[in-house]
């Protein structure tokens, strides 16, 4: 009796997804969407007055060498390893920051925790954190900035009021920009595309579908939307999925969106085994380590992520403007080195400027 | 003496072995029900959309989701003798790992290909150890091993991934007399499997385990030995299955299809094999794959959401639950 409770619970849990269905479906959220323009013009910012904290007492640090420890998910992993090298590039072009990069070797919120707290006491000028867990790093920040200590964030977040600024590295509409322009330049303005997504749930890939949509509506809107798969986050079945796209549309589907960095490989792995690069184009979400195969055999042009090194050394130069106080709450834009100025969103936000996407010329260049 | 004489003439007119057909159906019912259902998805989405048996469309369906058919024989013989495995799936992505890595390495390609069929039966070697002589139900020891497996994978591959596989490693993407590989390791291994559990006696006493273990003893069958090695070969099974699996694409990713232990169990339930151990065979675990892809295929050519998908397996499942259930009770066991 008691494997007829179990088989029926396995039962359950491949049905509870009924609840879910529905007739047709593009992969989308139904929130409001914020489509970009069709050229580059950036995204007018709603007002929103700054959200940040401030710290205590902090000493005057205008011009001076600045100690800095970074602080990152966790050390090891090639994404990580490159934001620390955008932040080391900045420190040396800057010549008044000493930066360290110290992060726990598993991401673990506690261990990340007591690193912080270990150099709130040892004294820094500076912490660069991408948090593990964007509420439980909360107090031990907070108790950074009571210490006079100058807090950012960059890649994950913390609540708003337990650092000062956050360089956001891709809104939705960004990415969603990013991967519509370029799958319109491979496949022209009037070509059909579908979407390989990991499931209807997954709130990101919804939203930047959704995102997709608007803005292909209103910039591309000769384009044909075919359909959208979902693959959850299973290569083989991404891969499965995939073909059958190519199956079932022949000559008339042009591109395949990936959204996952699961999905993007697999995908381009489908138009490789079916003979299908050059005719089939691959756009995808994912990681340049994932994609090289794909990307040196030609079959795929444009990956689309954010650039971590420049994320890093966006943050570093962040951290020294809130140093020198140029950057204070209210302002609208912050220098950035090379990266020019960055504009501040959402109150207490750096956005870090436009998706990369990373193709033949440039992927080499990347490790992560 | 009169009534020896009218049964004796009776069983001449009537022959006491029912026919060919009906013999069939009693051994094989849930086979021919899920050969019935492929058959005749096939025909209905055909003409709705003819592309549906193009050649290329057949490989996907067949070839495409072949290492889950390879895994669930070793799954169906576990269940058969009364147990299960919910370890297969993180099994199958640790054993990748190690073949990935040991291709890329430099290793030769064979060895990288036997690799993990032999990590795979020491991992399984130990599990049943676990089940037969410390008497640990398979469930409790395989959901340890899950969690084992799988956080071992991460810890160990921090969550990147193995590219640069040589070419001649991606057997997956080649193809023996025209046909696919993984199409062909699918119907050889099923047809090897089928016989060897239908005609040799290892193979019967799985069935005795798992009909009734008291019985098995009492004939002679050494039990707890027969488990450990049902355990073993299932994990030959893995191993043969992660072939498969890690050289479909060109990248082999640190993570594994989510719930792909249950794909597996699934497979074997639906293809007939009952989860009360017993009775089933490995031609319906198969059957039963061939069709989830067929499915799965069929959603997306009719323009259905996936999520019908899962659905329809749930439902498949407490259907031939329900039927194993009704068959038993039928013959008062």
């Amino acid at each position: 009796m008691r494997n007829v409770v179990l088989s029926a619970l396995l039962a359950l849990s491949f049905s509870t997804s009924l609840s879910n269905a529905q007739s047709v479906w593009t992969g989308g959220d139904d929130l409001p969407t914020n489509p970009l323009a069709c050229d580059a013009t950036p995204a007018t910012a709603a007002a929103k007055p700054y959200d940040g904290g401030q710290p205590t007492n902090a000493p005057d640090r205008k011009g001076k060498t600045i100690k800095v420890v970074d602080v990152p998910k966790l050390v090891g992993i090639g994404y990580f390893n490159a934001t620390s090298k955008g932040i080391a590039d900045a420190a040396k072009e800057m010549g008044s920051m000493d930066a360290k990069t110290d992060g726990p070797s598993k991401a673990n919120i506690d261990d990340q925790i007591t690193l912080i707290d270990n150099y709130i006491t040892s004294g820094v000028d500076g912490i660069l954190f991408a948090a593990n867990d964007p509420v439980a790093i909360a107090p031990v920040l907070k108790k950074a900035l009571g210490a006079g200590i100058n807090v950012v964030g960059y890649d994950a977040n913390s609540s708003p009021d337990a650092r000062q600024w956050f360089v956001n590295q891709a809104e939705f509409n960004g990415i969603a920009k990013a991967m519509v322009d370029s799958m319109a330049a491979e496949i022209g303005d009037e070509g059909a595309f579908a979407i390989v997504t990991s499931t209807f749930t997954t709130p990101n890939q919804a939203r930047w579908i959704a995102e997709m949509a608007a803005y292909q509506t209103k910039c591309h809107p000769k384009m044909k939307w075919l359909e959208t798969v979902e693959a959850q986050e299973d290569n083989i079945l991404s891969f499965n999925q995939s073909n059958t796209l190519i199956n079932k549309y022949g000559d008339e589907l042009k591109g395949i969106f990936g959204m996952t960095s699961v999905a993007t490989p697999a995908a381009a792995d489908a138009v490789t085994q079916a003979k299908k690069c050059g005719s089939v184009a691959v756009v995808g979400l994912a990681t340049p380590n994932a994609m090289k195969p794909y990307v040196g055999a030609g079959c795929v042009k444009s990956v689309v992520l954010w650039n971590p090194v420049d994320l890093g050394y966006a943050a570093a130069y962040v951290l020294r403007a809130v140093a020198d106080g140029t950057l204070a709450p209210g302002a609208t834009s912050v220098k950035a080195g090379k990266l020019g100025d960055l504009s501040v969103i959402n109150g207490s936000e750096i956005l870090l400027g436009a998706p990369t996407v990373f193709n033949k010329d440039n992927i080499g260049n990347f490790d992560f | 003496m009169t009534t020896t004489v009218e049964a004796t003439a009776r069983s001449r007119t009537a022959p006491q072995r029912p026919g060919f057909f009906k013999r069939l159906f009693a051994e094989y019912g849930q086979e021919i029900v899920v050969l019935a259902a492929i058959v005749m998805l096939f025909a209905i989405v055909t003409m709705v959309n003819p592309r549906f048996i193009s050649a290329n469309n057949l490989t996907t369906i067949f070839s495409g989701n072949a290492y889950i058919a390879v895994a669930a024989i070793g799954m169906a013989m576990v269940i058969v003798t009364g147990n299960i495995d919910v370890s297969v799936g993180a099994l199958i992505g640790v054993l990748a790992t190690i073949s990935g890595s040991l291709a890329v390495a430099g290793y030769p390609i064979w060895f990288a290909w036997l690799a993990p069929v032999v990590v795979g039966m020491a991992v399984n070697a130990i599990i049943g150890i676990l089940v037969a002589y410390a008497r640990i139900p398979s469930i409790v020891v395989t959901l340890g091993a899950l969690s084992i497996l799988r956080g071992g994978l991460i810890s160990v591959t921090g969550g990147t991934w193995i590219t640069d596989l040589p070419p001649d490693y991606l057997i997956a993407q080649k193809q023996i007399f025209g046909l696919p590989v993984p199409l062909v390791f699918m119907v050889v291994l099923t047809l090897l499997a089928a016989f060897w559990m239908r005609y040799t006696a290892f193979g019967r006493s799985l069935y005795a385990i798992g009909g009734n273990a008291e019985a098995a003893l009492a004939t002679g069958i050494p039990i707890a030995r027969r488990t450990v090695a049902v355990f073993v070969i299932h994990g030959a099974f893995a191993g043969l299955a992660t072939i498969l699996f890690a050289t479909q694409l060109q990248v082999i990713q640190s993570t594994v299809p989510p719930n792909l232990e249950l794909t597996v169990i699934t497979a074997a339930v639906i293809g007939g094999v009952s989860i009360l151990g017993g009775s089933g065979t490995v031609i319906g675990s198969t059957l039963a794959t061939i069709l989830f892809a067929t499915i799965g295929s069929a959603l997306i050519f009719v323009n259905v959401s996936a999520y019908w998908l899962r659905a329809v397996i749930g439902l498949l499942i407490l259907a031939t639950v329900l039927a194993d259930m009704l068959r038993r009770r039928g013959r008062g066991a």
